[in-house]
């Protein structure tokens, strides 16, 4: 049997290990376009030169050979033939497969604004070899605009002012952080920010650009008729599955790669993982994929069930911040917040059962909430304040001295 | 795999294996009896609760046959010892990310109070000889060592 992974993110890594947990023998062989195994959530700490290339490797250096998984890096699929069950390589190899798991995650989405697609000091920040080529030239720009505040986006602001560079950042919102936090949240990350030299346009759109003659926007230009002049821009609006090339006879693509609940395609044989499926973006749900689509690739059948995505977390300048569900209450919500100098924490209930939940400053044992929100847990008949639930309200221990939730 | 298993009937709260979970990992020199309780270098990673019941719960980090936090981290640094079964965790590795701590469904999990860029786990006593300080200090059995 030959088992092939593209992609060597989250989800595929997490497959190739899987894979080789079960199958002793079989041949498993990773096809990259990164030429480096890289955490995409550390890429602003290579911006900021805390760590080099080698450091934001999140496997043990051997890995590959340690587990016997055949890595082909620097190459991309460029074609997929399901019915010969063969890919083309962008270096012309063709290279066949019994099992295909598809993790070739998503690539930064570059709005049609201005000449933001054709210029070339405009960057996505998602993969190392944007990072590298934001690196370059950033040590010739001292005036760095960035489009967008949500996470990738502020990483990207912290990598650059560590650089000592002067960062813009440009929001449509009326606050930074809008998918994660609510106002009041994002106001201490923006002082925060602000203190370190950043400057926010919130509520503001990029409308059109200005370029010199080598093609480098020079200026961006605002909803409102302001100008942001810059030597680069980077753009953090989100991204778009990385389907390109994987539209082989079968394989349906809609957002992302369409998949049924064992994340196999509507081709046999062929499955997908991560962010290319478009299922969640987020780092835990993409090694939960991978992992879910290898047991299957191996004969199981186990549905991929864990597919609560709207959490996050978020740590700037030593204030974390953890985020689980709904932020924006809706009528009929009840909203419990409480604070005191270093902490926020808000409670969002719904129909009595706890919808949302937000914590800033101290969020120490704060993992029973993504599971009480997840499995809409009631609590209502616990007569206890509710910040200060914990697991032994739930406590539950199993033969084999795991813990396990207790409901009543 | 061995695990501390729990018996929260025996547990009467003297947090005897917090202090010695605060001895064994402490970054200075000395014995239990001039172990600073205040300082953050200190922190026990093992916690016991007040229950609703006026009983008290021990909340250990079980090392997780499927754990969710090794599911959960971005750098590498927390991962399953195939071997001995434990979730090790590489301070060095970490990137202050802390997924891990909104992955742990029992709550376990929490920053560090000095730094606030590492998370407190526990390392089942690795550096003393792997026999888990708390469980030798328990004067209930509460806690107990046992293979599963």
């Amino acid at each position: 049997m030959k088992y092939v992974i593209l992609g060597a993110g989250a989800a595929g890594i997490t497959a190739a290990r899987t894979l080789r947990k079960g199958r002793k023998e079989d041949s498993i062989l990773i096809i990259s376009t990164d030429d480096r195994v890289h955490s995409r959530c550390m890429l602003h700490k290579y911006l900021s030169h805390e760590r080099d290339e080698k450091e934001l490797n999140f496997v043990p250096e051997d890995f590959f050979c340690e587990n016997n998984i055949e890595w082909m890096p620097g190459c991309t699929a460029v074609k997929l033939d399901t019915s010969s069950k063969e890919l083309v390589l962008d270096n012309g190899q063709q290279i066949s497969y019994d099992k295909l798991l598809i993790a070739t995650g998503a690539e930064s989405f570059i709005p049609p604004v201005g000449k933001l697609r054709e210029a070339s000091n405009v960057f996505g920040l998602r993969h190392l070899r944007d990072a590298r080529a934001i690196d370059k030239k950033a040590e010739v720009s001292s005036k760095i605009a960035i489009i967008g505040s949500g996470l990738v986006g502020l990483d990207a602001a912290c990598g650059l002012m560590e650089q000592g560079k002067q960062v813009t950042v440009i929001e449509m919102a009326d606050q930074i952080l809008p998918i994660q936090l609510d106002e009041k949240g994002a106001k201490e990350y923006q002082k925060r920010f602000e203190n370190a030299g950043c400057r926010f346009y919130l509520g503001r759109k990029a409308q059109d650009t200005l370029c010199d003659e080598k093609g480098e926007v020079t200026r961006l230009l605002l909803d409102n008729g302001e100008e942001i002049p810059c030597d680069m821009v980077i753009v953090a609006a989100g991204v778009r599955p990385g389907t390109v090339g994987m539209d082989g006879e079968g394989i349906r693509i809609d957002r992302g790669i369409q998949v049924d609940k064992y994340l196999q395609t509507d081709v046999l044989g062929v499955y997908a993982a991560g962010d290319v499926t478009g299922l969640s973006g987020i780092w835990p749900n993409a090694m939960k994929q991978g992992e879910t689509a290898a047991l299957n690739m191996m004969g199981s059948e186990v549905a991929y069930t864990d597919t609560f995505a709207v959490k996050n977390t978020i740590n700037f300048f030593g204030l974390a911040s953890l985020c689980v569900g709904v932020i924006k209450p809706e009528e009929k919500d009840v909203v419990i917040a409480r604070e005191d100098a270093r902490n926020y924490k808000r409670i969002l209930l719904r129909d009595g059962k706890v919808a949302g939940v937000l914590l800033q400053g101290d969020i120490s044992h704060a993992g029973i909430w993504q599971y009480l929100i997840k499995n809409q847990i009631p609590i209502a008949s616990i007569e206890k304040d509710i910040f200060e639930l914990n697991f032994s309200d739930f406590y539950g221990i199993q033969e084999n001295g795991e813990f396990v939730w207790k409901v009543s | 795999m061995r695990r501390i298993i729990i018996d929260a009937s025996k547990c009467d709260g003297c947090k005897n294996c917090s202090l010695a979970c605060m001895q064994a990992h402490r970054k200075d020199t000395g014995t239990l009896y001039d172990l600073n309780l205040l300082d953050t270098d200190n922190e026990s990673r093992n916690f016991i609760y007040k229950n609703r019941t006026g009983g008290y719960t021990p909340i250990f980090c079980r090392h997780c046959d499927q754990p969710e936090c090794v599911m959960s981290c971005m750098s590498g640094a927390l991962t399953k010892d195939p071997e001995s079964g434990h979730v090790c965790y590489d301070e060095k590795k970490c990137g202050s990310c802390f997924m891990c701590v909104m992955n742990c469904p029992y709550g376990v999990l929490k920053p560090d109070d000095k730094t606030g860029m590492h998370i407190i786990k526990c390392d089942f006593c690795k550096d003393a000889g792997g026999e888990p300080s708390c469980v030798k200090a328990c004067p209930k059995e509460a806690i107990y060592i046992e293979e599963v």
